[in-house]
């Protein structure tokens, strides 16, 4: 079973390196896309247009200073909307209803913890829907964070020296051994930066996925159409041995494809994609989903044009309404709920999400499970189709 | 002996349509047994179910003992499938077409170099064994789909149409092959539309139509099923209708049919000397331009099982 499985990818993968689909569609044309788009639009952030979420249930100094530089940011205004919500329920449900892109939380004592250099945590809430406000709330307390560290410090270097405990925050303060007082810079995304060229590095990857995997399930029905898969077939081999042969060799030439194309992002314009191993994982989900996807297709074609056109349909369509093409942000509000329904836009928000939050394999766990049952729902129902068609 | 083929009772519908009914014969080794019958008569269909590719509705499909439903791997490794197409890839070479499948079909690693020699050998193409398939004539792509279908040593190779398009050199290089090969103890089932060919090589015959076998046995024992009556085909010019009425009245003749605008066939015993009678009948009605008496054979015995209408 495995030998048979093994002689049908290696001459599967043989033909495909030999008429150069192999390099044509999983390497050149995503790479070349993705480098235009790059050479295009690189470095450019996308303009955003986010809602954060303020709950300060602290009423102290650093929820103050954050709105007021907030406020003060000429680089943020008409950009940045902060809403204050009174709770965390309450950010939750706005967060759940779309109402705000992510929401940043002071716990009660915040302040005075901070002050008496105790340190302190924020909350950031975030949403795979909206991952550039996730990107803005988790840089606003990325700052807040070193202005937290600085000041704790500060204040236990001054009790160690001597200075009385109600003296301190004064003392810190009155020296500015805490560091300059919160601000925050033109770039609210830096060490975070989501620039176009990972974004439609991604789109590329995401796309091309199909046309890869596609072609190997082409094959299988230019096979049924010359009949060596019904020489096959009538073999010595279980019936699922020719199937099973194109689609290893179909996901394995899109892993290849879309790793090239993360890699070309990265060494051509110094992109970062995010933590490398939630980037491969989130990047498996999709290949996987896009392999079970185009055999769903070739289990119900009658040949293999009518394939090629449902695929090549298919691709577009959900690249269009997944953010490959045209970013999620700028669809109405329904084309972004249907756009749930593409593999490309759980990928795509997944990969944007990574690259920039510099999160890990835990941020991208929803994305890589819808992924997952879009890929067993799909297997399943190409099994059920090969089974009353071409294994009938 | 135990047969190398036993199949009974095969039956395959689509949707209401019967396109296999009850079909059942047994092929002994060392037997060639053909299965004539017209398009659409339900020839490949039982072939398929044979070779594993449908499940029939109903039967059983028995191959070197081993039950095909039961134990479909060990009855296939006893099956040499030869497709009516040339079913192999057109941008391998000869070599590499038939070591692919050597291996897919499980021979031993160390044993497929000397296999696809020996194969190519045998279907005379060790000369062009390099070169790649879409090089190769029409001749040369029949025997090595032939040969595709002989690198595991079945016992019994299943051929459909096996010379299609092929030019007479090929076609008697095909037939010298697979009488060697029934010769050594293979079995072999043969489809062709040629009857010469199936008269040729074929021990028994099975007359195919509507699904069903309508007749099998020997080439003599079908040919005898019609009665010895002889053919006579004739040409006229003039009203070949009333020809044709008056012809029907003519005692000794047994079926009189038109084939064509001006073309009659009569079947009739003791066809030539029933000739001069002929031309008196249809005299002052048609002008006799040709005639041919033909004695029976298989053709005009399949062609009286299945009738002369066309079948698309």
């Amino acid at each position: 079973m495995v030998r048979s499985l093994l002689t049908v990818s290696a001459l599967e993968l043989r033909t495909r390196v030999r008429d150069r689909t192999a390099l044509i569609i999983a390497i050149i044309v995503p790479v070349a896309m993705a480098t235009l788009f790059g050479v295009a639009l690189g470095g450019d952030d996308p303009p955003l247009r986010a809602t954060v979420g303020m709950v300060d249930l602290d009423g102290g100094e650093f929820p103050a200073g954050v709105r007021r530089e907030v406020m003060a940011s000429t680089e943020l205004d008409g950009v940045l909307t902060l809403r204050d919500l009174p709770g965390r329920a309450q950010a939750q449900s706005a967060l759940d209803a779309g109402d705000i892109g992510a929401a940043i939380i002071f716990p009660p004592g915040f302040s005075d913890s901070v002050g008496a250099g105790q340190g302190g945590k924020v909350d950031v809430l975030t949403s795979a829907d909206t991952p550039l406000a996730g990107v803005v709330a988790n840089a606003v307390v990325d700052r807040i964070s070193s202005l937290v560290r600085a000041r704790t410090l500060a204040v236990r270097a001054s009790l160690d020296a001597g200075v009385p405990a109600g003296e301190v925050k004064e003392f810190v303060e009155r020296n500015g051994a805490a560091g300059p007082a919160l601000t925050l810079e033109n770039d609210p995304m830096a060490g975070g930066r989501v620039d176009l060229s990972v974004y439609y590095g991604a789109g590329m990857a995401a796309l091309f996925a199909f046309f890869v995997v596609g072609a190997s399930f082409r094959s299988l029905l230019i096979e049924r159409k010359q009949g060596t898969l019904d020489r096959m077939r009538a073999g010595p081999i279980h019936g699922w041995v020719p199937i099973a042969g194109k689609a290893v060799v179909g996901f394995a030439l899109a892993m290849v494809s879309v790793c090239v194309t993360w890699a070309s992002s990265v060494l051509i314009f110094g992109s970062t994609w995010g933590d490398p191993v939630a980037v491969f994982t989130l990047l498996l989900a999709h290949v996987l989903a896009a392999t079970a996807i185009t055999m769903l297709v070739a289990s119900r074609a009658r040949t293999d044009a009518q394939a090629d056109g449902v695929i090549m349909v298919i691709s577009f369509v959900a690249a269009f309404f997944g953010g490959s093409l045209v970013p999620l942000y700028t669809l109405p509000d329904l084309l972004q709920k249907i756009a749930l329904f593409t593999p490309n836009a759980w990928t795509t928000t997944g990969l944007t999400g990574l690259a920039g939050s510099g999160a890990g394999l835990a941020s991208v766990a929803v994305p890589i499970g819808v992924l997952c049952a879009i890929a067993a729902a799909a297997f399943g129902l190409a099994a059920t189709g090969f089974r009353k068609g071409l294994l009938g | 002996m135990t047969d190398t083929l036993t199949c009974a009772n095969l039956s395959k519908s689509y949707g209401g349509v019967v396109a296999v009914r009850d079909v059942g014969f047994t092929i002994a080794p060392g037997e060639a047994y053909g299965l004539l019958g017209p398009n659409g008569a339900g020839k490949t269909t039982t072939i398929s179910m044979l070779v594993g590719l449908l499940k029939p509705d109903t039967g059983t499909v028995v191959v070197g003992g081993a039950d095909l439903s039961a134990d479909p791997m060990a009855a296939k490794a006893k099956i040499g499938y030869v497709p009516q197409e040339i079913a192999l890839y057109p941008d391998l070479t000869g070599r590499e077409n038939l070591r692919f499948f050597c291996r897919l079909f499980g021979l031993p690693r160390k044993a497929v170099r000397a296999r696809v020699e020996e194969v190519l050998d045998l279907v005379g193409l060790a000369d062009r064994a390099d070169a790649k398939l879409d090089t190769y004539s029409g001749g040369m792509k029949r025997r090595i789909n032939i040969g595709a279908a002989l690198l595991h040593r079945p016992e019994l190779l299943i051929l459909d149409e096996p010379t299609v398009g092929v030019d007479p050199q090929s076609r008697k290089s095909i037939l010298d092959g697979l009488e060697r090969l029934v010769a050594d103890g293979m079995a072999l089932l043969y489809t062709s539309h040629y009857m010469e060919e199936v008269e040729r090589v074929c021990d028994r015959i099975a007359i195919v139509d509507h699904g069903s076998i309508v007749a099998e046995g020997t080439r003599h024992e079908l040919v005898a099923l019609v009665g010895g009556a002889d053919r006579i085909e004739l040409t006229l010019d003039g009203d070949v209708d009333t020809a044709l009425a008056k012809l029907r009245g003519l005692g000794g003749v047994t079926e009189a049919v038109r084939t064509a605008a001006g073309s009659v066939r009569l079947i009739a015993e003791g066809g030539r000397y029933l000739l001069p009678s002929v031309i008196s009948t249809v005299d002052g009605i048609a002008a006799v331009t040709a005639v041919e008496v033909v004695e029976p054979d298989l053709e005009a015995t399949f062609l009286h099982l299945t009738g002369n209408t066309l079948r698309d």
